[in-house]
């Protein structure tokens, strides 16, 4: 049983991993956390629902149009409201996430409502059997895509050109401007490039866990536990983080009570953030005064 | 405040009531004028519970349909939805708007039992009439009340009616549970176990299962050490699918009681695995399946006045207690009043409504008017209504 | 620095007197409204402390602590338990539910006292918040779960609150005496150090204010004014649910306060009736609820930054508070 328990934890882990490592490129690249990425997921999973069943697309281009629509409405999105509201309290871009998902949820269950829908799935891949230990297609696929984005992403941020540039923005907005980094266009691309990685979470997702509108609220306390527990900001600190809360969640619902399943995320941000802030991999974060 | 286009009408409603010498007795003919009989429906057709909402939305076809046939002596229904989202504080406001604002003459619907259990207080001293027609918690009817009724098996029929189905496997000795832990499971689980208990078999094992998980690999491996002869599967539906889904997939070959939240066929449609499900049942009301002949002529009211509706285990159950209310506004004749209308739905006795298995019986006593349930599993791949175990009705 | 209520601008003190109008016109409204409408009027009062309280935290200490939701609970479940199960009368029980948020919001204080900020409060103080939620629903023995916990008919001074109209007064009174008690904390030199720590904390605290006391002071300000709300919630639904007080809950808290406005008490009174009043009136068009909300903090986020409040604000200087710093 441990073996199985194992495997699942990773599984579901790496869908956190998934969820943690696309706000936590946003976060590095414009210090924001997006509060209504769980809803974009979503967004990203009912595009290519209507593309595959209402426009008849076949799957992977249907897949490819959702990616690519997600980061035309991340461009949209910075542009109009996150530049917008630049000047003002941080906590105003907390919200304005959180609304654009609300937006994104209420059209969704407008034009859906009552349904639950079955989504079609990505490849039809067999599960493996190793000994009494079954290993199902779509946590193979979940790792490994993850794996590809964290290599992807690894290298953006610390060997190229880009990843200076992510780092200067980070470090200081007024003095990548002053050396002439278009640091508006920089923010487009990021919420872009956010938003299409919460695309491909939602059609690697949605298989899984059905089509509703509410698809994104769990995943997104997943995410931000995930998020915690590696130190926010860390690219591998996502990945770590989402498939420790992903084997916490099965160990401790298996051999303790499958009551606890619920709030283990919780648990662990409570714990993380009262014993160490800054996570396993993260930077000093507490304020000193 | 709201700037509510009704303020006229709440300000002389309000006059009256201050008339009214503070008491909230309803008044007898509050919402019939001599063409229309307005009716309050309360569903959550908004919110994450909203596909329990297709039941209401069969009611209200429904209603259409009889207008459609020219009403009720002369009256046709003036039906006016509210929204409850499937919370409390929303259901209450709801149910006040409905009662002192539109004035309704009676009230039909409600899917949500903690939503229903809110409002209970807002409606009762009112005395004005009830059906609940979704909704399973018996509490909601029980201890009777001047104006509530239940139009659908209420939790302890439903209850009863998985543990029946359980012990009717022979020699059932071991069983397990998996459950949501919200009051909606437990009106199912509860019973269920206490009529098994009845029979000497108490569950070995429960496990939880909450709203909104996708994996249930724990659950699943604990329910499979125990080596069960049957499991009790308290669950809505996306979570059904995702346990049915896990149990294959980790060899729990089981079979599986399932609630009155799901059917058969949408469950299928969204496994897309015959094997996963030919070992899972559900409590069936009906006296045929979702698409067998008996059924087609409810569905195509449904469908008539919803055409993008589909059609599911859920949409014509109200209809049943909506079959019985206009039995009982036809029996009062032209004189209605909120008296005369309760009294002949108290005077209904074992009416076969075409819809539901149970046949629904009222009294003064005892407001459960329905108290069996079938089951439904798959025979041969095709859902079939059982009396019993291996036993098609 | 002498503590003063007194105002350098003339006229503002007796424009104030406005403030006082409105309780009083209030009291006529159970004369004109149905019962339903008088239930939202007493919703509204409900949201109000939940506004204000919130506000203290998140507008004049600038903190993004989301415990509300958790204060609002533990005042809910509080009150309703003493009720039910030692038949507290309702003063006591209110007073009791602002002791137990006071508590909750020390709790919420400690994280923010050890330099926790920004992001990492708002996740850990909104896990508090679902903590809390998951005691209620397996705490059955004394909560009743998930079936929710039937709130005996509160007695006020022998009062009855049986029906809305009694709840109104009730409400009115705690809602008039709970707002003015926090204008006096805010317009005082408590009010004004929490106001300068959100500004620059280092700043205050090498004028030698000890900014931990006035953090902790803030959040259990908060917790017992957000409790007493709880309270009043009890009161008002008659049934105290775990699912009322979820992620959900606290962004409809936080869109009052972003509606309203942060800077000021009228902001949070506006915001509070807005979006309690408002999607009522949207009921007519069903699903759009979301799509309201989430429209509406939009269009203030991007045109009215500054809250609803600050409409007033362009209309009349005079609508200025002391503390509204910007």
């Amino acid at each position: 049983m441990l073996l199985q328990l194992t495997v699942s934890g990773i599984a579901q882990g790496a869908l956190y991993a998934l969820i943690a490592l696309s706000m936590t490129v946003l976060y590095r690249a414009t210090t924001i956390v997006n509060f209504g990425h769980g809803d974009f997921v979503m967004g990203g999973a009912f595009i290519v629902y209507v593309a595959v069943i209402f426009f008849g697309l076949p799957f992977a281009l249907a897949a490819i149009a959702s990616i690519g629509l997600m980061f035309v409405l991340g461009l949209a999105v910075s542009r109009g409201f996150i530049d917008p509201i630049k000047t003002g309290p941080h906590i105003g871009f907390a919200m304005m996430s959180i609304s654009i998902g609300y937006v994104l949820r209420g059209g969704a269950r407008t034009l859906w409502g009552r349904e639950v829908l079955p989504m079609p799935r990505v490849f039809d891949i067999e599960p493996i059997f190793v000994g009494g230990v079954v290993i199902t297609g779509d946590a193979m696929i979940i790792c490994s895509t993850v794996a590809l984005l964290l290599v992807v992403f690894f290298l953006i941020f610390y060997k190229s050109q880009l990843g200076v540039i992510v780092q200067a923005v980070f470090q200081s907005e007024r003095g990548a401007t002053l050396v002439g980094i278009d640091v508006r266009g920089f923010h487009e691309t990021m919420w872009g490039v956010g938003l299409a990685m919460g695309a491909i979470g939602g059609i690697l997702i949605a298989p899984i866990s059905l089509l509703h509108p509410d698809l994104g609220a769990s995943f997104l306390i997943r995410g931000f536990a995930a998020m915690t527990l590696g130190g926010f900001g860390s690219l591998w600190g996502a990945v770590v983080g989402g498939l420790v809360l992903g084997l916490s969640e099965q160990y401790l619902g298996a051999y303790v009570s499958t009551a606890l399943i619920d709030i283990t995320a919780y648990l662990v941000i409570i714990i993380v953030l009262v014993i160490r802030p800054a996570g396993l991999f993260g930077r000093q974060v507490a304020v000193r005064v | 405040m709201s700037r509510s286009p009704n303020q006229v009408t709440s300000v002389l409603a309000g006059v009256c009531m201050l008339a009214a010498v503070g008491s909230v007795h309803a008044d007898e003919t509050t919402g019939l004028t001599d063409t229309s009989i307005k009716v309050g429906v309360m569903g959550p057709f908004t919110g994450n519970a909203s596909s329990y909402s297709k039941a209401e939305i069969g009611l209200i076809a429904y209603f259409k349909h009889i207008n459609d046939q020219g009403g009720i002596h002369g009256r046709k229904f003036e039906i006016i939805q509210e929204d409850t989202t499937c919370e409390p504080a929303k259901g209450i406001a709801g149910a006040k708007k409905l009662i002192h604002q539109d004035q309704v003459f009676y009230l039909h619907g409600n899917s949500c039992s903690g939503v229903a259990m809110a409002v209970k207080p807002t409606i009762e001293p009112t005395g004005i009439p009830w059906i609940v027609a979704h909704a399973v918690n018996q509490d909601i009817s029980k201890p009777p009340t001047k104006g509530i009724f239940h139009g659908v098996p209420a939790g302890p029929a439903y209850g009863t009616a998985m543990g029946k189905f359980v012990m009717s496997r022979p020699g059932t000795q071991r069983v397990g549970i998996i459950t949501h832990t919200n009051d909606w499971a437990k009106n199912y689980c509860e019973p269920a176990s206490e009529f098994m208990a009845t029979k000497g078999v108490k569950p070995i094992v429960e496990v939880a299962l909450e709203r909104g998980q996708t994996d249930a690999t724990a659950q699943v491996l604990k329910l499979r050490e125990a080596k069960l002869d049957f499991i009790l599967g308290c669950l809505y539906e996306a979570e059904t699918v995702v346990f049915l889904r896990d149990a294959k997939r980790y060899g729990l070959r089981v079979p599986v009681m399932g609630t009155a939240g799901t059917d058969l066929e949408n469950t299928l449609a969204r496994l897309g695995d015959k094997d996963a499900v030919k070992d899972y049942y559900v409590l069936h009301a009906y006296i045929d399946n979702v698409d067998g002949p008996k059924m087609k002529a409810w569905n195509d009211i449904v469908l008539k006045y919803y055409p993008d509706e589909t059609i599911t285990g859920f949409s014509t159950i109200s209809m049943a207690s909506g079959v019985a209310a206009v039995k009982a506004l036809e029996a009062a004749g032209r004189d209605l009043t909120r008296s005369k209308f309760i009294a002949e739905l108290d005077k209904i006795k074992d009416l076969d409504t075409g819809i539901l298995a149970c046949r629904i019986t009222w009294s003064a006593d005892d407001r459960h008017g329905c108290k069996e349930s079938a089951v439904a599993g798959f025979v041969n791949g095709k859902p079939t209504v059982l009396s019993g175990w291996n036993k098609p009705l | 620095m002498t503590e003063s209520t007194a105002n350098p601008r003339p006229g503002v003190a007796r424009f104030r007197c406005v403030y006082y109008l409105a309780p009083v016109l209030a009291l006529a409204i159970p004369f004109i409204v149905n019962e339903y409408l008088q239930f939202m009027a007493n919703a509204v009062l409900v949201y109000i402390l939940v506004t204000l309280g919130f506000n203290i935290v998140i507008g004049n200490l600038g903190q993004l602590a989301f415990a509300n939701t958790a204060f609002f609970g533990i005042g809910a479940y509080t009150s309703a338990i003493l009720m039910t199960y030692l038949g507290f009368p309702y003063v006591l029980a209110v007073v009791a539910a602002a002791v137990t948020g006071g508590i909750a919001g020390f709790l919420a204080s400690v994280t923010a006292l050890r330099g926790i900020r920004l992001y990492y409060l708002a996740i850990i103080t909104l896990a508090f918040g679902e903590l809390l939620r998951w005691v209620y629903l397996h705490g059955d023995k004394i909560t009743r779960g998930s079936d929710g916990l039937l709130v005996p008919q509160p007695y006020f001074f022998g009062i009855a609150m049986d029906s809305e109209t009694p709840k109104f007064y009730v409400f009115l009174l705690i809602t008039v005496l709970v707002v003015k008690a926090t204008s006096n904390l805010m317009r005082s030199r408590v009010g004004r150090a929490i106001v300068a720590i959100r500004e620059n904390e280092a700043a205050t605290a090498s004028l030698g204010i000890h900014t931990a006391r006035y953090i902790v002071l803030a959040f259990v300000w908060s917790g017992a004014v957000v409790g007493i709300a709880g309270a009043m919630f009890a009161a008002l639904t008659g049934r105290v649910f775990p699912e009322s007080f979820g992620l959900t809950e606290v962004i409809v808290h936080f869109g009052m306060v972003l509606v309203g406005g942060t800077s000021s008490i009228v902001g949070s009174v506006i915001g509070a009736v807005t979006l309690t009043a408002l999607p009522e009136y949207f009921r007519q068009f069903p699903g759009m609820s979301e799509l309201f909300f989430g429209i509406v903090i939009i269009l203030v986020l991007l045109f009215l930054p500054k809250g609803l409040a600050s409409l007033l604000a362009r209309i009349s200087p005079r609508f200025n508070e002391r503390y509204y710093l910007d």
